[in-house]
């Protein structure tokens, strides 16, 4: 199925990389959600979580 | 502002919830049924009742019929008042259910009749699968084309999580079904050994966080505030977890497969992932039960709110036992015991069930325009249900940790203390207990049901349900200037879809790709031989009855499985079998080596055990395959199995599939001869020749000397 590129990618060494590439992408991802959800303002974030209580038309 | 009036539609809604409760009671009977098969091994009635047909039966109609009903159940109803609007189209809608059950009473057909890939939770076959695709599409158009006329600016982060579901489920379907079909009804898997296996568990891990945790968060995320009437406790805290979650899950597959020959990478990988999803896991948990913060009084009356609090509990129990299973040297006890059955107990009969409940509970009422007819009857569900699972999970925990060190026990001179057997015989008032766990939880459904059947009749359903909202205001260049960026993605369902694909498939390549790209992660070993026609069609049955249910063909690298089974498991003795049968799960001793060392056995005892098992093992609880004896094989299909395997890149020479039912004949003679001086006389085209030649066949090729 891979065949088109797997000539070039079987020669790839060091696959002991990948592990510590994924800790790192992640860990990055995080911190920036940390940020950004530290940042968020309080009066959306009330309006937000009020959203599926937000109804007329029941109770 | 104009306010637009419109109508919900609650008729999709009562339909999935109806299918919600009929599937589960099937399902959970199936469940029951094949426990009694553990302590009963006569209940396996006919070929078509069997445990390792039932089995598959019972798991597929658990997750995708009644948990993906409860899903569709609990998305049409709270996607519609979350985004203001009806449903996009109500002939998607029901296409959409009714193209759901179908594929479930497809599966219910196929599965008895021995039609499967053999790979858990993924064992439909090939038609089947593209009729998934198609109606998962159905699905996703239904619920976009919603989301885009919504009237509500904002998505929910309910919303959220069913994007992500969609999204994820839609990619884990399309990698773990590439195959090629070799007939109108069956197929190869495009992957074989330790890739198969990679992909399996990246699929079947996900299939638990994807189908059965992330929609059913987002029914938490809504269903739980309306039941309590307050919002959630912390809206910040439900963004972290969302993103944290869906990053998470999808490396932690893996830990499946931890000890055996799957590259040590990605095993590592597997534990680390697997171990940090612990904390978005519990940071859902406690968000879901501080939402009940200065309500817990309501909780002693209101039943809705029981259930819910009992299946947040399991959800914290289940995410906290994952972690560390997923630990080598807790994986190393618990795997390929009941201990696992019992963990994905208390996430399906705790957090899935008692959720479902609690959902059907607070909705039909309210759909019907009535009350619930008894309150006294729904306590008495939530009492059964709750001590169900206790009665369940406990003496399978209990189960667990007696097998595991009973295989691990050797005497004084170093011998091993216990025969498998021995193990297995112990275990049946275990077994037996759970069954009782297992019936108590059913005669809680069935209150339900009958229950629910009352309420319905009492009153009407109301399938238009009038609601009233302003329309959305169109949006404008410099509406949203200089405004945070993130609110552009949370804003847009497209732009959620897309991010969450993304960081599901960073995941995923990681992960699945190095495996499919490097040779070195795959050892090659050059006694390994593609099977011989009668083989692979005796390695089609041994699927098709679904061994793998019961046998694992992974031996780790322990001292007690190498004197138990012989030499352990490489990566490179697997690469021509497609699909993986490592298993999951050992009721029965691993078969890798079941044909070479000392634990080969004549194919008369490998003839008597298939026909009678406790014959040649007394006290076995394996069922009987006479039928076998008389079953023919199937050699009109072994040419195009050749021709599959070959356009797969198993090394058959040209034209072999032209003589490939002769070789089979001549193999097949050779087992008929050997029988007959054990005084069997059968023909050579029967299915148990076939099935011997394979077992026959296990472990042979790595005890030949190599020649590099």
């Amino acid at each position: 199925m891979f065949k088109f590129i797997k000539q070039y990618v079987e020669t790839m060494t060091g696959v002991a990389i990948y592990p510590i590439i994924s800790l790192l992408i992640f860990f990055i991802f995080f911190v920036v959600l940390l940020v950004y959800v530290k940042k968020m303002d309080k009066k959306r974030v009330n309006i937000l979580s009020n959203i599926p209580l937000d109804q007329t038309e029941e109770q | 502002m104009q306010v637009e009036k419109f109508y919900y539609d609650n008729r999709t809604v009562k339909n999935f919830a109806y299918a919600t409760l009929l599937w589960g009671a099937v399902g959970m009977l199936v469940g029951l049924w094949a426990s009694l098969q553990l302590v009963f091994p006569s209940l396996n009635i006919t070929q078509y009742g069997s445990f390792g047909r039932l089995r598959p039966l019972h798991t597929n109609a658990v997750i995708f019929a009644f948990v993906g009903n409860g899903i569709f159940m609990g998305v049409y109803y709270s996607l519609q008042r979350l985004c203001k609007a009806r449903m996009f189209s109500d002939t998607l809608s029901k296409i959409h259910f009714w193209g759901w059950q179908l594929i479930i009473v497809a599966a219910a057909v196929t599965l008895p009749l021995g039609l499967t890939q053999g790979a858990e939770y993924a064992e439909l076959i090939w038609p089947i699968d593209i009729a998934i695709t198609i109606i998962w599409v159905v699905f996703g158009w239904n619920m976009f084309g919603t989301i885009i006329k919504r009237r509500e600016k904002h998505l929910y982060v309910a919303i959220w999580f069913y994007i992500a579901t969609f999204v994820t489920v839609a990619v884990l379907h399309l990698v773990r079904s590439g195959e090629l079909p070799y007939s109108w009804l069956k197929s190869y898997s495009f992957y074989a050994g330790v890739q198969d296996a990679l992909v399996q568990w990246w699929y079947g891990h996900n299939a638990v966080a994807f189908f059965l945790t992330t929609p059913y968060l987002g029914l938490m995320y809504y269903f739980m505030p309306k039941a309590a009437n307050r919002p959630v406790y912390s809206y910040k805290l439900s963004i972290i977890h969302f993103w944290a979650l869906i990053f998470l899950y999808i490396w932690a597959g893996p830990h499946h497969l931890l000890y055996t020959a799957l590259p040590n990478w990605a095993q590592s990988l597997g534990v680390v992932f697997s171990f940090m999803l612990i904390f978005p896991s519990w940071g859902g948990m406690i968000n879901g039960l501080l939402t009940l913060r200065g309500a817990w009084d309501r909780v002693r009356d209101d039943v809705v709110l029981k259930f819910m609090v009992v299946a947040v509990t399991a959800y914290g129990m289940a995410t906290f036992e994952g972690p560390m299973l997923s630990l080598k040297s807790v994986s190393a006890v618990a795997h390929y015991t009941d201990w696992i059955v019992a963990h994905v107990h208390v996430g399906a009969l705790g957090w899935n069930g008692m959720l479902t409940f609690g959902v059907l509970y607070w909705l039909i009422p309210r759909i019907f325009g009535t009350t619930l007819y008894s309150k006294k009857l729904a306590a008495n569900h939530f009492w059964l249900g709750t001590l169900g699972i206790v009665f369940y999970a406990v003496p399978l925990y209990w189960a667990g940790f007696t097998q595991s060190s009973m295989w691990k026990q050797f005497t004084d001179s170093g011998q091993l203390k216990y025969s498998f057997l021995e193990t297995v015989t112990y275990l049946k008032p275990f077994y037996a207990m759970r069954s009782f766990g297992g019936a108590l939880y059913l005669v809680g459904v069935f209150i339900m049901v009958y229950n629910m059947v009352k309420t319905v009749k009492s009153g009407k359903l109301i399938a238009d349900e009038p609601a009233e909202a302003p329309a959305l205001e169109k949006e404008t260049a410099d509406m949203h200037k200089g405004e945070h960026w993130h609110r552009w993605i949370e804003r847009k369902p497209v732009q959620m879809l897309i991010l969450s694909l993304v960081v599901i498939l960073i995941g995923g390549v990681i992960e699945i790709v190095p495996t499919f790209m490097i040779k070195s992660n795959v050892p090659t070993i050059s006694s390994v031989k593609p099977y011989t026609p009668l083989e692979l069609q005796g390695r089609d049955i041994y699927v098709k009855e679904g061994c793998y249910t019961c046998h694992s063909q992974m031996i780790r690298p322990f001292r007690s499985e190498t004197e138990r089974y012989g030499e352990y498991s490489k990566a490179g003795e697997f690469v021509y079998d497609r699909p993986f049968q490592w298993g999951s799960k050992r009721m029965g001793p691993d078969l890798a080596r079941e044909g070479s060392g000392n634990l080969k056995k004549t194919d008369g005892w490998h003839f008597r055990h298939l026909r009678e098992p406790s014959s040649m093992s007394e006290g076995s609880i394996m069922p009987a395959y006479a039928f076998m004896i008389e079953e023919e094989i199937d050699t009109a299909s072994t040419g195009a199995k050749i021709r599959a395997m070959q356009s797969l890149g198993v090394p058959y020479e040209k034209g072999f599939d032209k003589i490939a039912n002769a070789a089979l004949m001549e193999q097949a003679a050779t087992i008929t001869n050997n029988l007959k001086s054990d005084s069997i006389r059968i023909s050579p085209n029967k299915e148990v020749i076939a099935v011997i030649a394979y077992l026959q066949r296990l472990g042979v090729d790595i005890s030949k000397p190599q020649n590099q």
